[in-house]
């Protein structure tokens, strides 16, 4: 069962197509990788899941429930943390959790789970402005994690974060569905980072899918249609330079 | 439980203390002016309330108008400051009840003030002019009325507020309007309509048939500002 579906999703800016007709398919529980370089549309389209932004084509549906009819329901159902996170700078990391649990109608110790989580309960008292970067995406994460939603829409979750918690970060991740039960769709820009995280994978250029399976079943391709299967990045680099030069002719 | 949300959101804003200090500050205008004109007031015809009210309510009104422009930009301004406003909207939760919680926090910190100021224009009339029980019924009255006309500045102030995604532009916005509502014709009925002149209506001054007239204005108007803010939520949330 997939939990989360597209069909022909677009969204354009004016002449400019930032997702153009994507068919996505997000099993559920499983961690989902989504690739691409900058711009690609990875942020687009998890704010179109979102209803951050508002598709130009196509359809959606999460947990069975489509947009935008049952809006603030898929919205009951996703943790997320989309481009930089967000938070209130005045209050402290446990009172900007506290506020989400509120709107979530969760218990107290939600947010003493969620610190715990994604290891902020040492800074919990400090205000989300003093944080550092790193700290600043963990509150992020957290305020995603709080009340474990069987959905999580994260994107780029290890800006910012030095080695260590990258490491950190990405085995939480990896180990979110076997732990609740829920499906991960995470997205970066980074195959490598991608593929000690997620056990499908999306590759997003210019708005358009270019490949969507494991990473065997990518290995695989690339070795048939004769880009470099050793080393991912350049796998990675050689798919999207393939695909530009397509569009570069197209145009 | 909105308020609740938005009580908790304003903590280390100085918002209660602006409103505590500001309050005590417009409370302390009319004693002072009282007490170093007492003698023309009380040469003044009419009752204490009157006098004192004509004497004071404009410059009270202006008070109370940049109070809770300042107020409203401070609530919209901790949304946008760090995004925090796009995690609300990733939520389950309406946009509106973010604007509904901040108008309810707002309007009871203006009531404060308005009280504060009332019973410094009771402590005037008792203590200076010789006011009796009809000075506090008087004053009660006005406390509500003006309380009523400033109902939809303050929405509209928070709708600027959350139109604007920098402080300046919704503080500067509403600014204007308050030295615009300053320079409108006094004896025009519909100018006097304007949002941010309501407030500087005076219940002594205003004869009785247009109370009612002002009272329902008022009131249509936050409505209608209410409405307003609600179309242009979903206008901007189906527009990006």
């Amino acid at each position: 069962m997939n939990m989360i579906e597209t069909k022909n999703l677009t969204k354009s800016y004016g002449d400019f197509t930032a997702v153009s007709n994507l068919n996505l398919h997000v099993p559920k529980g499983c961690v989902y990788g989504f690739v691409g370089p900058n711009g690609a549309g990875k942020s687009t389209t998890m704010k179109m899941f979102l209803g951050l932004t508002q598709p130009s084509g196509g359809a959606f549906v999460i947990d069975r429930m489509s947009y935008p009819h049952s809006r603030l329901r898929i919205l009951r159902e996703i943790g997320s943390m989309i481009e930089s996170p967000a938070f209130y700078g005045n209050l402290t990391g446990e009172e900007n959790l506290d506020i989400i649990r509120g709107i979530l109608g969760l218990s107290k110790s939600d947010v003493d789970d969620a610190l715990d989580l994604v290891g902020l309960t040492p800074f919990r008292k400090r205000l989300a402005r003093k944080y550092s970067l790193g700290m600043k995406q963990r509150l992020g994460l957290a305020g995603a994690l709080i009340g474990r939603p069987p959905i999580l829409i994260l994107d780029e979750p290890t800006n910012g974060l030095d080695p260590v918690g990258i490491h950190e970060i990405r085995t939480l991740i990896r180990s979110l569905p076997d732990r609740y039960d829920c499906t991960v769709l995470v997205s970066s820009h980074l195959l490598s980072e991608i593929e000690l995280m997620a056990d499908q994978i999306g590759v997003l250029n210019h708005g358009h899918l270019l490949f969507e399976g494991t990473l065997e079943e990518l290995r695989a391709k690339a070795a048939f249609e004769g880009h470099p299967d050793d080393n991912l990045e350049e796998m990675f680099l050689s798919l999207i330079e393939e695909d530009n030069l397509k569009r570069g002719e197209v145009r | 439980m909105k308020i609740a949300l938005e009580c908790k959101k304003i903590r280390r804003t100085g918002l209660v203390p602006a409103f505590l200090a500001g309050g005590a500050a417009a409370a302390a205008l009319p004693i002072i002016n009282t007490a170093v004109r007492t003698d023309t007031f009380a040469a003044m015809a009419g009752t204490p309330a009157s006098i004192l009210l004509d004497a004071n309510s404009q410059m009270l009104a202006m008070l109370n108008l940049l109070l809770l422009t300042a107020g409203a930009c401070i609530l919209y301004h901790i949304e946008y400051a760090d995004h925090a406003l796009l995690k609300m909207q990733s939520l389950p939760a309406r946009e509106s009840g973010l604007f509904f919680g901040k108008l309810c926090l707002l309007i009871p910190l203006f009531l404060i003030v308005a009280v504060l100021e009332t019973t410094a224009l009771y402590y005037c009339g008792m203590r200076y002019l010789d006011g009796d029980a009809a000075l506090f019924a008087e004053l009660l009255k006005s406390l509500g009325f003006s309380f009523l006309l400033t109902l939809p500045a303050a929405a509209l102030s928070l709708m600027i507020a959350s139109v604007c995604r920098n402080m300046w532009n919704s503080l500067g916005i509403c600014i204007l309007c308050i030295f615009m509502a300053t320079m409108l014709p006094t004896d025009n009925f519909i100018a006097s309509l304007f949002p941010y002149a309501l407030p500087f209506r005076v219940l002594p001054g205003v004869s009785a048939d247009h109370v009612l007239r002002y009272c329902t204005a008022a009131l249509c108007e936050t409505g209608a500002v209410c409405m307003a803010e609600i179309i242009y939520l979903k206008i901007r949330r189906l527009s990006v």
